[in-house]
């Protein structure tokens, strides 16, 4: 029977109208799509001269969650109001430091408790409308009370004043030493003067600052977009028409859109595809040098971990080189201080706890647990880098007679037990915001700070004296000594293992040039430029 | 008549599966350990702002208070805020939805003209070796995970040939044709599979009927007889197949969207229940149910298109 003859008719017909639609639609609308492209009005191509317009893409692990500068505390939101928002002082490239941003100068009073600020003639906001000490004010008096946001770094400040439309007089309750790192936080950065008669709800949904970009829209769970600030105060500059944040969990699928060009900046692409970015043509595999610092931590409310010498051993068990091998692909280097490199009054010369399987014997022998113990070592599921980890250091410490169970819970419910101190050992990290260590060192090391020490229940008094010490000795000297004194005596008490620094990775299109991360993790894009 | 009364009855229907659906959802999410203000104060946050955040949330109330707090913005047709973005709920949702339903469409168009020629294909000779092709090779889509199969498929038609793009949604009719065609395929590709088996089967049995037998010896052309007599018929199971597909992958249509970047409902309640933001996942939950009474609406009206025996009104 002639079977086959039927299918040359209706369906066969049907399906290839199909594909041919699809195929039209591929061939023809290349233009069009949320995609976007790097297009752009520049007038050279080379990689040397610095081209004006085209819009940025760059692909991101997640979406932001407000834009109010005072109160949020994520990343994804912080990096994009950068651009938006800037503050008297900013950070130096190096992270080590600040530099002179909305103010041109400072001066100090004998006693150093009243610093007055002469603010940089002729800026304006994207509005038009020119800066004076009064947006200045309204913006460290809304950023200091913000008691569930950033107010506690402003905590030394009694009171703000704008005395003449340029000059800001900053008062303190006493001399501190990290004020103008203080206010290089994004927290401080300036807003207009009461909102500019907007509420304050109304007023982040489209914020307006002095910064290289303004708000253009924000797609939640899609896309965020800013676009040039034609009145920004630097000349000629920002270089690009716009910057879009996609939003793109997917290790995967934000190398894609780099390799098919529909973005030019991948975010923290997987460890594991470093070294193949390096080699690809068209993609610079940046590593930037960062602040981050990945800690284990020992939870002293219970036994055995409130015995010094038994966090001593299992610190001193831990292969950390082989951390950084099978974890960052050789991307890092082990930590010695519960400081980064990159933060002021680093001590290189801390050698911290490394790998020494005797004396780490030696430390159990005289612990409380001399032949081991069984703990539960809790880390986010999902991770598996936190995976890897955990059972690294699990086969490390086994020869101590410690018995390691692993316990994976999601991200939220980890945070959830450690802020109770409800865990035995678990995992954490910490990046810093300002130029100075005073921010990272009272949350790690004193017990009051409302973070319990880390959430480890740390509690040495030496330490944490010399802490605050630090805080108000404005000598460079005096605070390197009591910053050593800190790193020296934390790391002998091993109230966290210190594990590794590690950079951010940004795999980026090399049409992309002056994209720069600093070692605080933010990025200005007012120098970023596309060429053709 | 009897389908406006069929609609009628189903929409009916939505209100005990809308309270079913929204009662179980609201209670597993608080059953999972960990809240929204530690997601938004992040993990360095301290227990007292964790706890002014929580009574501003009004997560310091009890579950019940909740509950009939949340049900009591839901008959006013609000689904409260989002605790993670602080914008309303249904306005997240409503934004993304539209990506959603273009992937369903567009993978089921795109099953419907991959399954139907196949399984006419495979039927037109039974244990032939197209027969034995077509029952083989599209299983290979159903054993390999969507999310390599869309990789590939981007590697391939994206990055090599440069025919459609890596990801995204596109705009106007002829973008989203465009954008959404690697991710409608790589959905078919896992779904076509089923349809097409299930066809086949369906197909040789109405074959063997005597009506089939009847129609051929009074002469009608073999293609006539296949897509009038052996078509219509043999599809009507397979309508109910697909029905079920689809509603199974309303539920899975995450993984499409995390791979091809797509701006839908599936990944804002993945990224919503990490965040433990409730009001979203509630709202989220709500939609899928919708959806799947819906699909499982359409089936029974086009069974009773398909097959006017089909009564409506049991």
């Amino acid at each position: 029977m002639p079977r086959s003859r039927w299918m040359s008719r209706p369906m066969v017909t049907a399906g290839a109208a199909l594909f041919a639609v699809t195929l039209v639609a591929a061939c023809g609308s290349s233009s069009s799509g949320s995609g976007g492209g790097s297009g752009g009005g520049g007038s050279a191509s080379s990689a040397g001269k610095a081209v004006n317009g085209g819009n940025l893409i760059i692909a991101r692990t997640a979406d932001s969650q407000s834009m109010n500068n005072t109160n949020v505390f994520d990343n994804e939101s912080i990096w994009i109001f950068e651009n938006i928002f800037d503050t008297l002082y900013t950070v130096t490239p190096n992270g080590k430091s600040v530099q002179p941003d909305l103010a041109t100068g400072y001066k100090v009073s004998n006693a150093k408790k009243t610093y007055t600020f002469t603010l940089r003639p002729g800026v304006k906001f994207s509005t038009g409308q020119p800066l004076t000490s009064a947006d200045v004010k309204f913006s460290i008096d809304k950023a200091r009370a913000a008691a569930q946001g950033w107010g506690y770094i402003d905590t030394a400040i009694k009171n703000v004043q704008a005395p003449s439309p340029n000059t800001v007089v900053v008062n303190l309750k006493y001399p501190w030493a990290p004020l103008l790192a203080d206010l290089s936080l994004f927290s401080n950065g300036i807003v207009p003067d009461n909102y500019g008669g907007k509420t304050e709800t109304a007023f982040y949904q489209a914020p307006v600052g002095t910064g290289p970009f303004k708000w253009g829209f924000w797609h939640k769970g899609q896309a965020l977009k800013l676009v040039k600030n034609t009145n920004y105060w630097k000349p000629g500059l920002p270089h690009l028409d716009s910057v879009t944040w996609t939003d793109t969990p997917s290790d995967n699928t934000r190398e894609l859109q780099l390799k098919g060009g529909q973005a030019q900046v991948d975010e923290f692409p997987a460890w594991s595809t470093v070294s193949s970015l390096k080699s690809t043509p068209g993609i610079t595999m940046n590593l930037f040098p960062s602040t981050r610092t990945d800690y284990v931590l020992f939870n002293e409310k219970r036994a055995p971990f409130n015995d010094v010498h038994v966090r001593r051993a299992m610190s001193l068990a831990i292969d950390r080189q082989a951390l950084v091998k099978a974890v960052l692909f050789g991307n890092g280097k082990p930590a010695n201080s519960v400081f980064p490199p990159q933060v002021p009054y680093y001590q290189a010369a801390t050698q911290g706890l490394q790998l020494n399987v005797s004396q780490a014997k030696a430390e159990m022998a005289k612990s409380s647990q001399p032949h081991g113990f069984s703990t539960t070592f809790l880390i986010p599921s999902g991770e598996s880098d936190d995976s890897t980890i955990a059972q690294i250091i699990q086969s490390d410490v086994a020869p101590l007679g410690i018995k390691i169970k692993i316990q994976q819970l999601d991200q939220n419910t980890v945070n959830t037990d450690q802020q109770g101190l409800n865990y035995d050992m678990s995992l954490s990290y910490w990046t810093m915001d300002i130029p100075d260590p005073d921010e990272l060192a009272t949350f790690a090391v004193d017990p009051k700070s409302g973070a319990k020490s880390f959430y480890t229940d740390y509690d040495n008094p030496a330490v944490v004296s010399a802490v605050h010490a630090a805080e108000k000795t404005l000598s460079t000297t005096g605070r390197q000594a009591l910053y050593n004194k800190v790193q020296t005596q934390s790391a002998a008490d091993a109230f966290m293992a210190f594990l590794y620094y590690s950079p951010y990775a940004y795999a980026a299109s090399s049409k992309l040039h002056g994209f720069y991360v600093t070692p605080l993790g933010n990025y200005h894009l007012e120098n970023a430029w596309l060429s053709k | 008549m009897n389908q406006l009364s069929l609609i009628g009855r189903r929409l009916l229907q939505l209100i005990p599966v809308a309270f079913g659906v929204t009662l179980v959802a609201f209670l597993l999410i608080h059953l999972i350990p960990g809240n929204p203000a530690r997601t938004v104060l992040g993990i360095h946050a301290t227990p007292a702002k964790v706890a002014a955040l929580d009574k501003e949330y009004g997560l310091d109330k009890s579950l019940p208070a909740q509950y009939l707090l949340f049900l009591n913005r839901l008959v006013h047709g609000n689904l409260g805020e989002s605790l993670f973005y602080g914008v309303s709920a249904r306005t997240l949702i409503i934004d993304r939805l539209p990506a959603t339903l273009w992937l369903l469409v567009y993978a089921t168009v795109i099953v419907i003209f991959m399954s139907v020629p196949l399984a006419m294909l495979a039927a037109s000779k039974k244990n032939g070796v197209r027969d034995h092709a077509v029952r083989t090779i599209p299983l290979v889509g159903l054993g390999l995970p969507p999310f390599w199969v869309g990789i590939i498929l981007v590697e391939v038609f994206a990055l090599k040939i440069h025919l459609f793009p890596v990801d995204g949604y596109g705009s106007g009719v002829a973008g989203h044709l465009r954008y959404m065609f690697l991710p409608a395929l790589t959905v078919a590709i896992g779904m076509a599979p089923v349809i097409i088996r299930s066809l086949r089967a369906s197909m040789l049995d109405v074959l063997g009927a005597d009506f089939v037998s009847t129609a051929r010896s009074k002469g009608v052309p073999e293609s006539r007889v296949f897509v009038r007599h052996v078509l219509r018929n043999a599809i009507i199971p397979t309508v109910t197949v697909l029905g079920i597909n689809i509603g199974f992958l309303i539920g899975n249509t995450v993984i499409i969207e995390q791979v091809f970047a797509l701006p839908g409902i599936g990944g804002l309640m993945i990224q919503s229940i990490f965040n433990r933001d409730f009001p979203v996942v509630q709202g989220v939950t709500i939609v899928f149910a919708i959806l799947v009474v819906l699909v499982n609406l359409i089936v029974d009206l086009t069974y009773a298109r398909l097959d006017p025996r089909v009564s409506l009104t049991r």
